[in-house]
């Protein structure tokens, strides 16, 4: 397991980071998400052998937010 | 053009809403069939029922607009968030689809988050009867407690509204981000609804009741019964639940059609409402700094000579201040300084939250019979002293010059 933060710059309400802690019953390995509308960020742990930062910036990407690893 | 037929649906959540209308129609129909004016009183009514069929009727009349205009901003930030997320949405269909004409216009989502505001109050509040029924005035929040609660609740949405603005990344923190473990169930139950906020705020707004509210919960608090209370406040609340939801869905139905403006609008009124909200805490402390005392103290010095409109008799020590339904007359009373006297508060069936009497100075809070005179001793002051009196949430103001 390893845990990372990626900045996502673009959520604008409390509602968004919802939306992308949702992203942990979507996609395989994740073990938490936590994302935080105050400080623009998601911190991510997961199995890095299921999953790949690439795969996590794009399904992002498809919640409609542009993730960066912070 | 296209040959796509609309298919007509309904939103089941209008379809309560017109229920709880028709509802409250019935229920007005038969409550007026037999009482006239009194059915405003508070507290009269004999037996469940009775004490029940006022508290919706003065829920329904004075009390529906009277708590709009004191909780209305905690509706308008549960909508904002909900229209906020809307319009975010609809914002990047469009930006996927480049093509601003192909998108069907869709209406924002604002029946869903009045109707669990209004729930969440429904329920916080018929609570609040059981315990006030039970436990007698422990509960009941003090004018100056009530007073900070205002200013927070005011800045908190002032901030909100700036957040929306974008006015700088601090502005973040005015938004409520619910404990992890909530945000979790709620997803997991709801899918991704956003039902939090508005349950959240609705729950919250039994901590700022109105004026009317007070003396309803006053009321509950008489009939020393869990059962009464509880019936008490859910009628009177389901009372006041209407006006909300007309007030509010037409408001946010208006600003659906100006689309790119909304978000400032919605923004715009969470600001002013915000700054009502401070300004009404500010009254209840007894600042000078609030508007309504900030101005009257200015025009005040500006005719300081004329006593025309804000004079009042002194005779054997006493003055006289009329509480009426809209308020207190007159605004301004003149006192001999360095001397105490009576002031004697008189209530003519006077049913608003004038009756809830505060001076803030003097510790002094009264709440008024509907008719009948109460009298409160005011000490001496020195000369060019400025007493503020006000109604418990800073809705009805005044003051005391002593000169």
């Amino acid at each position: 397991m390893i845990k990372k933060t990626f900045k996502v710059s673009d959520m604008t309400c409390t509602n968004c980071a919802m939306k992308l802690e949702s992203l942990e019953d979507m996609l395989d390995g994740v073990k938490e998400i936590n994302a935080s509308y105050h400080k623009l960020q998601m911190v991510i742990e997961y199995d890095e052998s299921k999953l790949t930062d690439d795969q996590i910036i794009a399904a992002v990407q498809k919640k409609g937010y542009h993730a960066v690893l912070a | 053009m296209s040959s796509r037929q609309q298919k007509t649906t309904f939103d089941p959540v209008i379809l309560v809403a017109l229920g709880i209308g028709l509802i409250t129609i019935a229920v007005i129909l038969f409550a007026f069939q037999n009482q006239t004016d009194q059915a405003l009183a508070i507290g009269i009514g004999s037996g469940l029922w009775g004490r029940v069929t006022v508290a919706f009727v003065t829920g329904l009349t004075t009390g529906g607009l009277s708590c709009l205009a004191v909780q209305g901003g905690l509706l308008a930030s549960s909508l904002a968030h909900q229209i906020e997320q809307d319009y975010l949405e609809q914002s990047m269909q469009l930006a996927k689809r480049g093509n601003k004409k192909s998108l069907p216009q869709k209406r924002s989502n604002t029946a869903l988050p009045i109707l669990l505001f209004l729930i969440a109050k429904l329920i916080a509040y018929t609570l609040l009867g059981i315990l006030l029924g039970w436990l007698g005035s422990f509960l009941t929040l003090s004018p100056l407690m009530r007073a900070f609660l205002m200013i927070a609740i005011g800045i908190f949405m002032i901030g909100n509204a700036l957040r929306m603005f974008n006015v700088h990344p601090i502005f973040r923190y005015f938004s409520v981000e619910p404990p992890k473990f909530i945000t979790r169930y709620i997803r997991r139950t709801s899918k991704g609804t956003d039902t939090f906020t508005p349950i959240f705020l609705g729950a919250l707004t039994v901590f700022i009741p109105c004026g009317v509210t007070q003396a309803m919960m006053a009321a509950a608090l008489a009939t020393g019964s869990p059962l009464t209370g509880a019936a008490m406040m859910f009628a009177f609340i389901l009372g006041t639940s209407p006006v909300f939801f007309i007030v509010a869905y037409l408001t946010t139905e208006l600003g659906s059609r100006l689309e790119k403006f909304f978000m400032r609008f919605v923004a715009v009124a969470v600001l002013i409402l915000g700054l009502v909200t401070l300004d009404g805490g500010l009254n209840v402390i007894g600042s000078p700094l609030s508007l309504q005392n900030l101005s009257r103290s200015l025009i005040q010095s500006e005719s300081s000579s004329s006593t025309q409109t804000s004079s009042s008799q002194l005779a054997d020590g006493q003055l006289t201040l009329n509480v009426q339904n809209k308020g207190y007359f007159p605004q301004t009373l003149r006192a001999a300084a360095n001397t105490a006297f009576t002031l004697n508060l008189v209530t003519n069936k006077t049913y608003s939250c004038a009756r809830d009497f505060v001076i803030p100075s003097l510790n002094v809070y009264k709440l008024l019979p509907d008719t009948g005179t109460i009298q409160v001793d005011i000490p001496a002051q020195p000369s060019g002293t400025r007493m503020f009196f006000t109604c418990s949430m800073g809705m009805y103001t005044g003051m005391i010059v002593f000169e």
